[in-house]
């Protein structure tokens, strides 16, 4: 026998033998494994792998691919539990194992206690922030699921899907159906007249990023109102800025360059100098504590300070809002921040609002009333008073509406303390408070726009001059 | 000692534009790259407590995107300046006062180097931006462009692999890393170490944020700039910068 030939012979007989074994062995372990037949389905699946995820989904799929599902509790009701493939398979979850979403359904009873679970992979404020911040108690699914029925319930003040229709026949859920949230019927499924979940009937558009004086808003101009009052407002400042470097810069008074050459050259010096501790005395004790006004007059000081500090903490409320929500989004602070029915936030608003309101009564009976001989006054001083006060007296008149129109439970709308009140005495007129609630909104806003666009031209230009004069002028020590 | 009743004669060398810029991008950078390699170097323990400083990964690429957004402003507003001193001040981008590159610089590089070697007497007669200074500039000013590029790349992926193959955000992510070493070896270590390390102006060259030089300094370091400047105008300390 030739070598080569033998090695051959060896080789195949080796091979013969390797598989009979692993056959035998193969068919052995498979006769033990018989009895564990649970294992065979309620396997722990890798969800991380496609092959995880379609074996999960394939799983549930044996009951809810066909309708009707054979389960005996449901059959009464005859209500489907058929997921539908022509749906499912083409939505954005077709890659997502079902017990991903509903994350107590695969356990004994075979029901779902907590529902849908979006937040373990969505952010709670998801997308736009805008809307979800006035949403934090709709849950995701009441919106996103092709159903036309959703309910409030009063019990933890969720507005959810509704297993009922109109006539209180229970309706299937099971369709797995997302909305297109590009279709007006996404809004208008809450958003309509005598609607059972307290939404205004109009689809109002989100905040605009001018809110943030005294509310939390997105960055965005939202709606056009905002975009011409705020072309207005920069049209007035650069003109103001433009007219003011028509004068000389030490000496300068042709070049344009020059002129912001020298200027911006003195400010360097200032800031990177010993000096910067006189200005930053100026800025405590002239700008923030107003030092000037104090000395000038203690009830002038109190009326402007009631105005000036409220304004000035729900700036720095809302800034610090929307900061929290860029930074972190998910975070307990920035949810309970970004919802205005929260104790601390409602509250807040509410008492800086009636401080606000009440500077404004004070220095309207002053002027008008009562007259000291050193009070002199304007027009325009006059026009910017009436502005703020409107401003917050249809803040408060739209909040108890909200209050209202929304249905929060009275321990939850207690802590807006005003808005509350003003609440319960519109509970006293039975009124469409649904459909007027978008005119109020409308009205407030366009106050505000006024707000904005006057802001460089009369009286409220003092918010940015009188600082910076105060600047220019402080003293050496 | 100093004769403090002479006024002493200033040289202009940056504006104020220039030295927000630079200082904006500073701090920007530091931003970027504390954020960039702890997030690159995830596993490490100094890297996890900064990002548990900073309130989590989410936080912590926020604040890497912001100032990444913060440079690429700066590097627009250089382009903007650019074309402000081009056709506002009529400068000329090719000129001596220039920051571009010009072929003279060839020369002085080859000069300079012979300095270096022994091979002269003194250095080239740099004028208003040296060979290294015009190649830190151009650097970070080129570097931001790719940075961005493929930064754009790793923030919108699912945008830009509808139109790119899906390794190219692979790639991407590659050449983000590689160039942020590079970038930040570069600017901390050999940009620092040639601006404040240097004989002449040990221990810190704080031109950069003063804006002003002494005229033995134009002497020394801008001989050319300085012979340009009084053949023109006889001593006029201040000039369009």
């Amino acid at each position: 026998m030739k070598p080569r030939l033998q090695t051959s012979a060896v080789a195949v007989c080796a091979l013969a033998f390797w598989f009979m074994a692993v056959w035998m062995v193969g068919f052995s372990i498979a006769q033990e494994q018989q009895p564990s037949e649970c294992l065979d389905c309620h396997r722990y699946r890798n969800l991380n792998s496609n092959e995880g995820i379609l074996s999960s989904q394939q799983f549930c799929y044996n009951c809810h691919k066909e309708e009707p599902a054979a389960h005996a509790d449901f059959r009464a009701s005859k209500v489907s539990f058929q997921v539908k493939p022509e749906y499912f398979l083409k939505s954005p979850h077709r890659f997502v194992a079902c017990i991903q979403c509903h994350t107590t359904v695969a356990q004994s009873p075979h029901r779902s206690l907590s529902g849908v679970q979006c937040s373990s992979c969505h952010p709670k404020i998801n997308g736009s922030p805008g809307t979800h911040a006035e949403h934090q108690r709709v849950r995701c699914e009441a919106c996103h699921t092709d159903s036309p029925f959703v309910r409030l319930d009063a019990a933890n003040n969720e507005v959810k899907l509704s297993h009922t229709n109109a006539k209180q026949a229970t309706i299937s859920l099971a369709e797995h159906k997302v909305t297109d949230v590009s279709r007006e019927e996404f809004c208008v499924k809450c958003h309509a007249s005598n609607n059972q979940v307290g939404a205004p009937t109009m689809v109002l558009p989100s905040k605009s990023f001018v809110c943030i004086a005294c509310h939390y808003s997105p960055m965005r101009m939202g709606s056009p109102v905002f975009i011409l009052a705020m072309m207005v407002a920069l049209m007035g400042i650069v003109g103001t800025v433009v007219f003011w470097f028509r004068a000389s810069v030490q000496g300068e008074a042709t070049s344009v360059h020059r002129k912001f050459q020298l200027g911006s050259e003195v400010v360097w010096s200032k800031i990177f100098s010993r000096e910067i501790f006189s200005i930053l005395k100026t800025v405590f004790f002239d700008i923030l504590l107003q030092r000037r006004i104090l000395a000038n007059s203690v009830s002038r000081w109190l009326i402007h300070s009631l105005i000036f500090y409220s304004f000035f903490a729900r700036f720095a409320l809302s800034f610090l809002t929307l900061f929290l929500q860029k930074f972190s989004p998910e975070g307990e602070l920035t949810l309970a921040l970004v919802n205005k029915d929260s104790p601390f936030v409602a509250t807040f608003n509410d008492l800086t609002g009636v401080f606000i309101l009440a500077g404004v009564i004070w220095a309207m009976i002053r002027r008008f009333i009562t007259k000291p001989e050193y009070v002199s006054t304007e027009e325009q001083d006059t026009l910017a008073l009436v502005i703020i006060g409107l401003v917050t007296l249809s803040g408060f008149i739209l909040e108890g509406m909200r209050l209202l129109v929304g249905q929060i439970p009275a321990q939850v709308a207690l802590s807006a303390f005003a808005g509350y009140v003003v609440s319960k005495l519109f509970s006293l007129v039975n009124l469409g408070w649904q459909s007027i609630y978008g005119y109020v909104w409308y009205t407030h806003a366009l106050l505000w726009a006024l707000f904005i666009a006057y802001l460089p031209f009369g009286k409220l230009k003092h918010i940015f001059t009188t600082p910076l004069s105060l600047l220019l002028n402080y003293k050496k020590g | 000692m100093r004769d403090q009743t002479v006024e002493q004669v200033i040289y202009w060398r940056f504006n104020v534009l220039h030295r927000v810029v630079h200082l904006v991008v500073m701090f920007a950078f530091i931003g970027v790259g504390l954020t960039g390699f702890s997030m690159a170097f995830s596993s490490v323990g100094l890297a996890q407590t900064f990002v548990w400083l900073l309130g989590g990964i989410d936080s912590v690429r926020y604040f890497h995107r912001f100032c990444a957004v913060i440079l690429y402003l700066c590097v627009v507003t250089e382009i903007l300046w650019g074309l402000y001193y081009r056709f506002v001040l009529r400068g000329n981008l090719l000129g001596p006062n220039s920051i571009c590159f010009r072929i003279r610089d060839l020369r002085f590089f080859r000069e300079h180097m012979g300095y270096l070697l022994g091979q002269s007497e003194g250095p080239p007669r740099f004028e208003r931006f040296t060979w290294w200074e015009k190649l830190d500039y151009w650097t970070l000013f080129l570097g931001m462009h790719s940075m961005a590029l493929t930064g754009v790349f790793l923030w919108f992926p699912e945008f830009f692999s509808r139109f790119f193959p899906g390794y190219f955000v692979n790639i991407a992510q590659v050449l983000h890393f590689d160039e942020a070493i590079l970038a930040v070896l570069y600017k901390f270590f050999i940009h620092t170490a040639v601006r404040h390390l240097r004989p002449e102006v040990y221990p810190g060259d704080w031109v950069i944020f003063t804006g002003k030089v002494t005229k033995e300094t134009m002497m020394r370091a801008h001989p050319g700039e300085w012979a340009l400047l009084n053949a023109h105008q006889q001593g006029s300390a201040t000039r369009d910068q």
